[in-house]
């Protein structure tokens, strides 16, 4: 190593000496932890792991949740139909064959009215039945599956299968439903689908 | 350095308090997260996918997908939706209030008081959730990605680039298994203008063996084998297959409300 290389020790190593914090140092820094403040309120939602953009917090995630009526009629509907009906229907509505029919699609699903259709769940069916231009008998017939739910039951469950797979038919109202069950009266027998054709849409 | 110590620990804090707020908290959050429940139902999510569609992820992750394709939708914000579902005892009233109102693209305010006037004249609503932005606009989703949406994949493949369109809802756009089959082979067999490489080495050109193989694939003339021979997929094209089919973010969650449309077919 030339002797130019050396580092001059001369003066010591060089050290900070004190002086005051200029002000606007200080101004600065509280601006900028204003303004980090004021972004942590706007998007931080509180650091819950269910609060995402575009909401800011759980609150204004609650606020916005879906409650409209329909909506959540044809959820449980939709429940019940998976629970009750869909065992032989099918949960995609298309029937089993050598048990059930299929709904999606079905004239006697939609009807312009609803009255031949609430009574087949609270009376059962039975017999062959035309569906879709196809007569098909079935080896057992359907029990009065509905007669055990209740008015607003059914007719979240009608409505569901009215307006489910492509069906387009109107909602069922547990009023309908409740007329139709005190006009049964008592011990129904399953209907068969002569005796449906003769009852009113 | 007299202060080399002190310049050390500074550094030590700054890196450390990253660490833990950039690192340790989101895992300690997000690692022991559960199945979400679905809005208005009993169902939960995500679907556990199937053995075909976990194995297809590790090809997804083999075949460098995530370089080019995002599986990640987002969402600017929501608007709220009054839809009318009766016109109550006096249509004529509430058709001519609807005229004069605004009905979508509101907030949860406005769409409040919207329903709170036609219900003041007689009718019944419903306020939709509808998720905005321009992914959603474009048909990638319906809502915008969450976390619990990747709850099985490991590892994530969010991918930041978006070379091709985004496929977190790839499943629910074509939910063809020989769409996606003949699309891995011959993409530009289906989207003419694609920008996409054909995956070639995930089939097989075999001879026909007297009778044709169910599952070969059925090409148009122009991308088809020479005659006497057939494109049949090998299991990690189907693999891959089964798990772009399995890609549908299309629940309803907490933390990602919309309101669904009627159930299709």
């Amino acid at each position: 190593m030339s002797e130019e290389m050396k580092p001059d020790l001369t003066h010591g190593e060089p050290a900070a000496t004190r002086a005051t914090t200029p002000m606007w140092l200080f101004v600065l820094l509280l601006a900028l932890l204003f303004l980090g403040g004021v972004y942590f309120d706007h998007h931080s939602g509180w650091f819950s792991a269910k609060v995402y953009a575009p909401y800011t917090s759980a609150e204004e995630v609650e606020q916005y949740q879906p409650r409209s009526g329909a909506a959540a009629m044809r959820a449980h509907g939709k429940q019940v139909y998976e629970m009750v009906c869909g065992v032989c229907h099918g949960n995609d509505g298309l029937g089993k064959p050598g048990q059930a029919p299929p709904l999606a699609g079905s004239e006697w699903v939609n009807t312009k009215g609803d009255n031949r259709l609430i009574h087949i769940p609270l009376e059962g069916l039975s017999g062959p039945i035309t569906v879709k231009g196809q007569e098909m008998s079935f080896p057992s017939p359907m029990a009065a599956m509905g007669a055990a739910l209740s008015d607003a039951d059914l007719a979240a469950v009608l409505s569901y299968i009215r307006s489910a797979w492509g069906n387009q038919a109107g909602a069922v109202t547990p009023e309908e439903v409740k007329a139709v069950r005190a006009a049964i009266g008592a011990h129904p027998q399953p209907l068969t689908a002569e005796q449906l054709q003769t009852m009113p849409e | 350095m007299k202060t080399g110590f002190r310049v050390f620990l500074a550094v030590i804090l700054t890196l450390g308090l990253s660490w833990l707020t950039f690192v340790v908290a989101p895992a300690v959050q997000l690692g022991r997260a559960k199945l979400e429940p679905v809005l208005n139902s009993s169902d939960t999510w995500p679907i556990q996918p199937s053995g075909d569609a976990a194995l297809g992820l590790q090809v997804y992750r083999a075949n460098g997908c995530a370089a080019c394709h995002t599986t990640q939708v987002r969402q600017e914000g929501v608007a709220c939706e009054v839809v009318l579902t009766d016109a109550g005892n006096n249509p004529a009233a509430v058709s001519n209030l609807l005229s004069t109102l605004k009905l979508s693209g509101l907030t949860k305010e406005q769409a409040d008081a919207v329903a709170a006037r036609i219900a003041a004249a007689g009718g019944k609503t419903e306020t939709h959730i509808v998720p905005t932005g321009a992914d959603i606009a474009r048909g990638w989703g319906v809502r915008g990605s969450v976390a619990a949406d990747y709850l099985y994949d490991a590892p994530v493949p969010l991918g930041n680039l978006r070379a091709g369109p985004d496929l977190a809802n790839v499943g629910l756009r074509e939910p063809d298994l020989n769409w996606q089959l003949l699309h891995l082979y011959a993409p530009q067999a289906v989207v003419s203008n694609s920008a996409m490489p054909p995956f070639r080495y995930l089939f097989r050109v075999q001879k026909i063996n007297g009778t044709t193989s169910p599952d070969a694939l059925r090409l148009p003339k122009n991308f088809a084998p020479p005659a006497g021979y057939e494109v049949v997929p090998t299991p990690a094209a189907r693999e891959l297959a089964a798990y772009l089919l399995s890609l549908k973010a299309d629940a309803p969650l907490y933390e990602a409300p919309f309101t669904p449309a009627i159930a299709k077919p």
